[in-house]
């Protein structure tokens, strides 16, 4: 055999021990209060993907404010797939780079929202300020808890919801805009993200109220129990619908599209929407909704399509550089 | 009267028992005012430390900027996880050649850029780097290294490109850190850079680095083009033992020791090498210039380095064996030409002796009254050509057949990066029987005494 043959076998070599090194692993971008609920649905995902492919999976999870973290994607973060507060932030992603297409939203049911939540209050035991919908947020003494709009998802859907009571209560926008603007200045401290939001009220025990996540306020009175907290439900809110996407662009650069298109729809499984119920997101099935309708008290919700006509123009009028926020920030 | 007085006793008495309820009330107020502050203080003081936590952890999540690195090592940009970087490097040497008692005639004195070099280097995605190193010292510019590797693991790395052969110690030691200005005339019988593949690696924590590969071939001391169009190669392969190497209060933690071989068959046009030059670069053997290789070729060079604080001496010997003919159809002959080398440096100042340079504990700074330091070194070498090479394949007359080589030197290491080195090598030439009682050669009719000093800037 002439040397040169061995070539060959030397860059077979290299293939295949490249080929043993590689495992499947997917990196799930997250917003802030999911953590819990994605460690009990990729546990569940990761035995699914073995009983039917038999392959072995790796899920990581990356939690933050929803917009930094879609900041994060845009930037080169390598999600695998998206998994955020609001369409919004994925549609920046979409806007700033193409990395998946136009018409994501389209790709899943319910427009790619698998659980909805909503925004509720939540306040110290005995409710000492007597908190019992958004009027009372904008008295002179009452210490109100949200994250910053420009980082956090669900600070957007804190103001909105504020928003939209105020201009169901008062009827026009200059109206909402005094009385956000008057919301505002109770707010002693903007946390990045809405997990970093209820630290600031349950652990540092700073405010009087907390304007939170229905999951999230659910959550804290179970991990810190029902004799320290109580929620509030206003008497309107809104309905939070928080999207999930593959990033198309990562997926297949990974050779993972196939496997995180799956885990995305997993999430309408009854498995997964178990999951999601029983961290205190509401599930979209009908049927497993029902099972859990003792958990989500009914509530007048507005939508962000029908109030502001969509995420796109809410973003713009409301949240951009120069939008409402800045004005009434500024202004605090 | 008993009435006013019976109203005067029920007012003062009322009086007086109304007035500490009085008193009373009015401090539950205050106290609960106090209260009412202090809970507002307090909420205030934590705002504030909530306000700095948030700051904080802002600041720690903060993406990490890339990191930029100016050094005595280079010029460094790292991506902030460090899977990504490019370094660009350099190395001048400005040497002057004094040459001693050489019959005169033979222009050899003088200054030579002896190299040039811009070394780009980078890492991407953690396991991927490439090395380019353009040459423009000496008298043309020719790319040096230009290679890409693959680190599968740190115990199978792949090297594809051109690159120095894994035969000879000291030649794979890098240019700016060897003993001495050039290295023994040992290396005229390994080869130097060569187009092909490597595999390379550490094992036994450390103790054992191979590297095995198939490169174009070379004649002795050859380097490649950036082409290799036949069909003829080389399989490469070198062992380097370092059994002490983790054993911290051994006196043989400094020792190494390995094989470095090839073997292959080798074709070419016409002579079989450029030559087997002298420390002071002067050519004393090369084969006619109608000399061709033709058969197999094998080299094997045993070599061993120690080094234990401030001494370190390497040795390495060589044999190397090549089939030639005197031209396309003349008789082929195996000849086997064979070099040693003994070399030790000693590190006068006390910083340690090491196979990647000699770091001064202060740089050179006449104002602090620091001066590097210093290096003294000391080399015996010899090479042997196969007395059959005369006088069908090389000429007696003209070519020496032995070269032994004595060596001293100086190293002045201002920094890391600078230093000044001063060397004297002193070498006795040896003929075949058959060659006239005075070399047609010049050069050789006398040994050759040279001073070689050298300015350096590597880094």
């Amino acid at each position: 055999m002439k040397l040169r043959h061995l070539l060959f076998p030397i860059i077979a070599l290299t293939l295949a021990t490249g080929a043993a090194a590689k495992s499947t692993e997917l990196l799930n971008v997250s917003y802030d209060p999911t953590r819990e609920l994605y460690v009990d649905f990729n546990k569940a995902f990761i035995a699914h993907w073995k009983a039917t492919t038999g392959e072995d999976l790796t899920i990581k999870q990356s939690h933050g404010g929803s917009g930094k973290q879609a900041r994060g994607v845009i930037d080169g973060l390598q999600a695998d797939v998206v998994t955020l507060a609001l369409a919004a932030d994925i549609d920046a992603i979409y806007e700033h780079g193409k990395q998946l297409p136009q018409d994501w939203q389209k790709r899943l049911p319910d427009n790619s929202t698998p659980y909805t939540s909503t925004i509720v209050f939540l306040v110290r035991k005995g409710n000492p300020k007597g908190i019992k919908d958004w009027d009372d947020l904008v008295k002179p003494g009452v210490s109100v808890i949200t994250p910053n709009p420009k980082t956090s998802g669900g600070a957007r859907w804190n103001y909105l919801a504020a928003w939209a009571y105020a201009k169901h209560k008062q009827g026009t926008d200059q109206a909402a805009q005094a009385f956000v603007t008057a919301l505002y200045k109770n707010v002693p401290v903007l946390d990045s993200g809405a997990r970093g939001s209820t630290t600031t009220f349950v652990q540092r025990e700073i405010g009087d109220v907390a304007i939170s996540w229905e999951n999230e306020a659910m959550l804290a009175l179970k991990e810190f129990g029902r004799e320290k907290f109580e929620i509030i439900m206003p008497s309107l809110s809104i309905l939070a619908e928080p999207p999930v996407a593959v990033i198309d662009r990562v997926a297949k650069k990974k050779g993972t599209t196939a496997v995180a298109t799956a885990y995305l729809e997993y999430l309408y499984s009854d498995e997964g929407q178990e999951i999601a119920a029983r961290n205190f997101y509401r599930p979209r099935k009908p049927e497993i909704a029902a099972k859990y309708a003792s958990t989500f008290p009914k509530l007048e919700l507005v939508t962000i399509d029908g109030e502001f006509g969509g995420w796109a123009k809410a973003q713009k009028t409301h949240f951009a550089d120069g939008g409402i926020f800045d004005e009434i920030y500024q202004n605090k | 009267m008993k009435f006013a007085s019976r109203i005067s006793a029920a007012l003062l008495a009322a009086a007086t028992l109304a007035f500490p309820l009085a008193a009373a009330t009015a401090d539950d107020v205050d106290l609960q005012a106090l209260r009412d502050q202090v809970r507002l203080l307090e909420q205030q003081l934590k705002v504030l430390a909530r306000k700095i936590e948030i700051k904080e952890e802002t600041a720690a999540a903060a993406p990490a900027a890339p990191k930029v690195t100016v050094s005595d090592k280079g010029f460094a940009l790292t991506s902030a996880d460090g899977a990504n970087s490019i370094k660009l490097r350099g190395l001048v040497q400005l040497d002057s050649r004094l040459f001693f008692n050489d019959g005169g005639g033979v222009v050899n004195n003088g200054f030579v850029l002896r190299r040039a070099r811009i070394i780009t280097e980078g890492t991407f995605a953690k396991n991927y780097s490439f090395q380019l190193v353009p040459e423009f010292g000496g008298s043309s510019v020719s790319i040096l290294d230009a290679n890409i590797g693959v680190a599968v693991s740190k115990a199978f790395q792949l090297k594809f490109g051109k690159f120095k052969v894994p035969v000879g110690h000291e030649l794979l030691q890098s240019d700016s850190w060897t003993f001495f200005n050039e290295r023994s005339i040992v290396t005229n019988l390994v080869p130097n850079r060569d187009l092909g593949i490597q595999a390379s690696g550490d094992l036994l924590d450390g103790r054992l680095n191979y590297a095995a590969g198939i490169f174009g071939g070379l004649g002795d001391g050859g380097s490649s083009t950036n082409a290799d169009f036949d069909n003829e190669k080389d399989f490469v392969a070198r062992v380097f033992f370092s059994p002490f190497k983790n054993a911290a209060a051994s006196p043989l933690q400094g020792l190494s020791f390995g094989v470095g071989g090839s073997i292959g068959r080798e074709k070419t046009a016409a002579g079989r090498t450029s030559g087997y030059r002298t420390d002071g670069q002067q050519t004393f053997f090369a084969y006619n210039a109608a000399t061709i290789a033709d058969g197999p070729n094998w080299r094997v060079a045993p070599q061993v380095d120690f080094r234990s604080g401030a001494f370190g001496a390497i040795g390495e010997y060589v044999v190397s064996t090549v089939n030639v003919r005197p031209s396309a159809t003349g008789v082929k002959t195996e000849l086997q030409n064979t070099a040693w080398q003994v070399a030790a440096g000693y590190v006068l100042t006390g910083e340690d002796s090491s196979y990647n340079g000699v770091t001064p504990a202060t740089n050179f700074d006449f104002a602090a009254g620091t001066w590097g330091a210093f290096e003294l070194t000391a080399r015996y070498a010899s090479l042997e050509v196969d007395d059959a090479a005369f006088p069908l394949y090389a000429a007696a007359a003209s070519n020496a057949n032995q070269a032994t080589s004595l060596g001293v030197g100086l190293n002045w290491y201002l920094s890391k990066a600078v230093a000044f080195k001063f060397d004297y090598y002193q070498t006795h030439f040896g003929f075949n029987a058959g060659a006239p009682a005075s070399s047609t050669s010049q050069i050789l009719r006398q040994d050759e005494k040279v001073f070689i000093s050298r300015f350096q800037v590597s880094f």
